[in-house]
C-alpha cells in the first residue's frame, strides 16, 4: 500500500462529506476524508427536513440515500428516527416549530400532534436557553397552528464549577465524564416529571455519549426526553459529528483533520489529487476521484470557471463541460441549484457522489 | 511571536475551540481557549490588566487552532500572554528549570547513577514536592550518559540525514536514539547526529519566551548549513518536530533573515515516521519479518496531529506481519511535557488522560506505541501498561536484515 494514494478523497466532513465517505468505503474504496473542523455541526442538530428538493435533483435515489444514511448513523451509535414519509414539528430554542422528516434520536420525541403536557426545563444561570421564553412562544405558536401540546416552564439548579457560569458545553463534558453529574441531573429532573409526559431540555447530554447512554438516562428518569440544539456549540450536532467520525475511522476511512485543502490537481480533464495546507510543507494526496463537500466556500477551489454541476454531480463550466470527469461536488456547494436543502440534499448528493466515485470499484483498499 | 497578528479579529465566538480543549473538558473551571486567547487578548492589547493563573494551564496541544474554522491562532495568543504572566516565586524557580531540559539534562546526566538514586528517594521527592511543588506521585525519567554519536557509514550510496535527537533522547533515552540511527541506516540513510540544543518547546510551555527564542536562534544557526546542503532534518520526538516545523518561524517572525532561515529549516524537517513512510511508499523499505503475534495500541500525540502528516507510524507498524494494531483515537494524554509534574496541575493532568487510560484498558494491548516521550511516561503511569516508541517495534521487525550497530 502507498499511504498517500487513495481511491477517493472527500473534502469536507459535514453530513454530505461523511455520507459520501461512508458510501464509497462501503463499496470497498480506500477513502481519505479531509476536513478543517466540525463545520455546520457546531450550529445545528442534524435534523432532515422533507421536500426541500427540486424535481430535477434526481430524488429517485433519495429513499436509497436516506436508508443508507440511517444505517450509517445507527452503526455509529447515533441513530436517526423518522422517515421520508414522516412530518414532525419539533420545537426550537426560539420557540418555533421546525418541520422535519428525520431527526437524531434525542430530538425526535416531541411530537406535537399528540395531546401532551411538556415541561421546558431551563437551568439556573444558563444564558443560552430561556425556558420561560421558549414556553411562551411555543404555547403561542402551538395555539396558532392548532397543535395539541401544552408547555410549562420549569427551572432546575445544577452545581457548576467554581467561578464559572452554567453552559451546555460544561454540562455535556460533565455528563460524559462524571457519573455523579448524571445522577445530579437525574435527581433534579425527577420532580419535574411528576405532572408532565415529556421533558424538553437544552442539548447537553454529552458530546461523546451514544444512544444506549441516553436511553439508559431516559429509562432511569422514567419519562421521555427531548433535546433542543442551542446556540453554538450545539451539543447534539457535535455528538453526531464525533459518532460519525469515529465510525468512519473504524471502517477504514483515513481522516485528515485540522487543515484545509488549498489546491486541486486539475489537468487534462482529470483531478488527480489534493494539496492540504499543513505546517512546513503542504501534504499532497493522490486520488482516483475527488468529492468536494466542504460547503459553499470551497467553490474557490474550482476557480472562476465553476458554473454549476451536471447530472453526475460534476462541476461544469459555463459551456457545460465538466472540469474533470472524476471530480464531484456534494452538499451546500450545490446550493445554487435551488434553496436551502435541509440536509436532504446533503445526504442525497453525498450518497450519490460516493456511489458515482465507487462506480469503477477501488484499486487500493484490498492491499 | 508574530508582532501584528490580527487573527483574533477572525474570531466569531463559535466556541469550536472550547469543544476540543482537553483541559476544559476535564476541568470545567478552566476558562477555555476562546476566553484566554482572543477574548482576553483584546483587553491585553488595550493595556487593561487581566493576567490570570489559568494561562499556565494551557497544554499547548494546538487542538483549538485546528478546530478553528476561521484560522485564529488561538494557542499562540495564549502562549504570548503566558510569556508576560506573573508567577509566584516558587513556581517561577521551578518553571525556570522545567523550561530548560537541556541544561537540566547536562547537569543531571553528569553522574546519572547518583541522579537516579537521588530522584528515586522518597524523602527527596517529598521535599521537592514541599519546596518546589513538583509532584511526588510520579516517577522521574531515568538519566543516562549522553553518548549518542554519529555511526560510521555502512554502505554506499546512501543519502545523508541530520538527526535532531532532542533532550529526552539525549539525556534519558540514548538507547532509543541508537534504535533510530539503526533504523535510518537499514532504510538506506546515513544519519549524522546534530549538535543542537533543546528545541525550546518546554521554554515556550513554561512561559519563558526569551529562552524559547534563544533556543530557536541557536538551533536555526546550528542547522542552517545542513539545510543549505539539502540534508533532511529528522526528529523522532513529535514535540521537537512540531517546534522545528512551526515554532521557530513564529518565534523569529520579527527578524526577517532568521525567519527565512527558520522557514527553510521547517521545510527540511521530517518526522521519522513521515520519512520512513515516504521511503516505504517508494518501495524502498527493507521487508519486515516477524512471526510472533503482537497486539499493539497506537496513541497519536497532540504534536504529531498538529504536524498534519497523517498516521505514518500506524501504517508502518500495521504492515508488519503478525502485528495487530488499533488506533486509540482518545485525545490528549494530559502530560504535556512538564505540566504533569507540577503539583498543582497533576490532578488535571490525570483527569485529562482518563479517557485515554480507559480506552487502553478496553483495548488491552501488550504494548502501547506512541512517538512522544512524555506521552509514554503518562501512559505507563496512568494505564500501567508498557509504552514504547514505534521505531523500536519496527527495528525489531527488521533486525534480521542488518548487523547490530557497534557500541561506541
Amino acid at each position: 500500500m502507498e499511504s498517500d494514494r487513495f481511491d477517493l478523497i472527500v473534502v469536507g466532513a459535514g453530513i454530505s462529506g461523511m455520507t459520501a465517505a461512508a458510501a464509497a468505503a462501503s463499496r470497498g474504496l480506500r477513502v481519505g476524508l479531509v476536513n478543517a473542523g466540525p463545520g455546520q455541526f457546531v450550529f445545528g442538530g442534524g435534523c432532515v427536513e422533507s421536500q426541500q428538493l427540486r424535481p430535477n435533483e434526481a430524488p429517485a435515489t433519495l429513499g436509497e440515500a436516506i436508508a443508507f444514511f440511517c444505517d450509517v448513523t445507527r452503526q455509529a451509535g447515533c441513530p436517526f428516527r423518522g422517515g421520508l414519509g414522516e412530518r414532525r414539528h419539533l420545537p426550537t430554542i426560539m420557540g418555533s416549530f421546525q418541520t422535519v422528516a428525520l431527526a437524531p434520536f434525542s430530538q425526535w420525541n416531541s411530537d406535537v400532534d399528540e395531546p401532551r403536557r411538556a415541561a421546558v426545563v431551563g437551568i439556573t444561570g444558563l444564558s443560552s436557553f430561556d425556558a420561560a421564553f421558549v414556553t411562551e412562544r411555543l404555547t403561542d405558536n402551538a395555539r396558532r397552528l392548532g397543535f395539541n401540546s401544552r408547555y410549562v416552564a420549569r427551572e432546575i439548579t445544577l452545581s457548576t464549577a467554581p467561578g464559572t457560569v452554567a453552559s451546555t458545553l460544561q454540562c455535556a463534558n460533565r455528563f460524559d465524564r462524571e457519573p455523579r453529574f448524571r445522577q445530579e441531573l437525574l435527581d433534579a429532573l425527577t420532580p419535574v416529571t411528576r405532572d408532565v409526559d415529556l421533558i424538553i431540555l437544552p442539548g447537553l447530554l454529552g458530546l461523546h455519549s451514544k444512544e444506549p447512554d441516553i436511553a439508559a438516562f431516559e429509562r432511569a428518569l422514567d419519562c421521555p426526553l427531548c433535546e433542543l440544539p442551542t446556540l453554538p456549540p450545539s451539543v447534539p450536532g457535535l455528538r453526531l459529528f464525533h459518532a460519525l467520525e469515529a465510525h468512519l475511522r473504524k471502517i477504514g476511512v483515513e481522516v485528515f483533520s485540522g487543515f484545509s485543502v488549498n489546491r486541486l490537481d486539475l489537468g487534462e480533464g482529470r483531478c488527480t489529487g489534493v494539496w492540504i495546507d499543513t505546517p512546513a510543507r503542504p501534504l499532497h494526496l493522490l486520488s482516483e476521484a475527488v468529492i468536494l463537500a466542504s460547503g459553499q466556500f470551497s467553490a474557490g477551489l474550482l476557480g472562476a470557471e465553476f458554473f454549476g454541476t451536471d447530472g453526475w454531480l460534476r462541476p461544469i463550466t459555463r459551456s457545460g463541460a465538466p472540469l474533470a470527469d472524476n471530480l464531484y461536488a456534494a452538499g451546500a456547494l450545490l446550493r445554487n441549484t435551488g434553496g436551502h436543502g435541509g440536509n436532504e440534499r446533503a445526504i442525497l448528493t453525498g450518497y450519490r457522489a460516493g456511489m458515482l466515485a465507487a462506480g469503477q470499484g477501488g484499486r487500493y483498499a484490498a492491499e | 511571536m508574530r508582532p501584528n497578528d490580527v487573527s483574533l479579529d477572525n474570531c466569531l465566538k463559535c466556541s469550536d475551540c472550547n469543544t476540543v480543549c482537553p483541559v476544559l473538558s476535564a476541568h470545567p473551571a478552566y476558562p477555555g481557549p476562546k476566553h484566554l486567547g482572543p477574548e482576553l487578548e483584546r483587553l491585553r492589547r488595550e493595556g487593561i490588566p487581566c493576567d490570570t493563573d489559568w494561562l499556565e494551564y494551557c497544554l499547548g496541544c494546538h487542538r483549538c487552532d485546528m478546530a478553528c474554522p476561521n484560522q485564529v491562532n488561538v494557542s499562540e495568543l495564549i502562549a504570548t500572554a503566558k510569556a508576560s504572566h506573573k508567577k509566584a516565586l516558587v513556581r517561577k524557580i521551578r518553571d525556570f528549570w522545567f523550561a530548560r531540559p537541556g541544561l537540566l539534562g547536562k547537569l543531571l546526566s553528569f553522574a546519572p547513577r547518583l541522579t537516579n538514586a537521588m530522584l528515586g528517594l522518597r524523602p527527596a521527592r517529598l521535599l521537592m514536592a514541599r519546596v518546589l511543588k513538583i509532584t511526588a506521585d510520579r516517577d522521574f525519567p531515568a538519566y543516562v550518559s549522553p553518548d549518542l554519536r554519529t555511526p560510521a557509514a555502512v554502505a554506499s550510496p546512501v543519502s545523508p540525514v541530520l538527526f535532531f535527537a532532542g533532550c529526552a533522547i539525549q539525556y534519558n533515552q540514548t538507547e532509543l536514539g541508537r534504535t533510530v540511527l539503526s533504523l535510518l541506516q537499514c532504510n538506506g540513510f546515513q544519519p549524522v547526529v546534530a549538535s543542537a540544543g533543546c528545541c525550546g518547546l518546554p521554554a515556550l510551555a513554561n512561559g519563558d519566551a526569551a529562552e524559547a527564542r534563544l533556543c530557536a536562534q541557536t538551533n536555526v544557526n546550528a542547522l542552517t548549513e545542513a539545510v543549505g546542503a539539502g540534508m533532511p532534518i529528522v526528529t523522532a520526538c513529535t514535540s521537537c518536530g512540531h517546534m522545528l516545523k512551526t515554532g521557530f518561524a513564529d518565534l523569529l517572525a520579527d527578524d526577517g533573515e532568521m525567519a527565512n532561515k527558520a522557514k527553510r529549516l521547517a521545510e527540511a524537517t521530517y518526522d521519522l515516521g513521515e520519512l520512513l513512510m515516504a521511503r516505504a511508499d517508494q518501495g524502498l523499505q527493507p521487508p519486515a519479518v516477524r512471526q510472533r503475534r503482537l497486539r499493539l495500541a497506537y496513541h497519536a500525540p497532540c504534536h504529531q496531529i498538529s504536524q498534519g502528516i497523517g498516521r505514518p507510524w500506524f501504517h508502518l507498524l500495521r504492515q508488519i506481519p503478525g502485528v495487530e494494531i488499533e488506533d486509540l483515537n482518545a485525545g490528549c494524554c494530559g502530560m504535556s511535557g512538564t505540566f504533569g509534574f507540577k503539583q498543582e496541575k497533576y490532578p488535571i493532568s490525570m483527569a485529562v488522560g482518563q479517557t485515554l487510560f480507559d480506552r487502553i484498558r478496553a483495548a488491552d494491548p501488550q504494548m502501547v506505541v506512541t512517538e512522544c516521550a512524555t506521552c509514554r511516561m503518562q501512559i505507563e503511569h496512568g494505564a500501567k501498561v508498557k509504552a514504547v516508541h514505534p521505531a523500536e517495534v519496527l527495528l525489531d521487525a527488521m533486525r534480521t536484515e542488518i548487523a547490530p550497530l557497534p557500541s561506541p
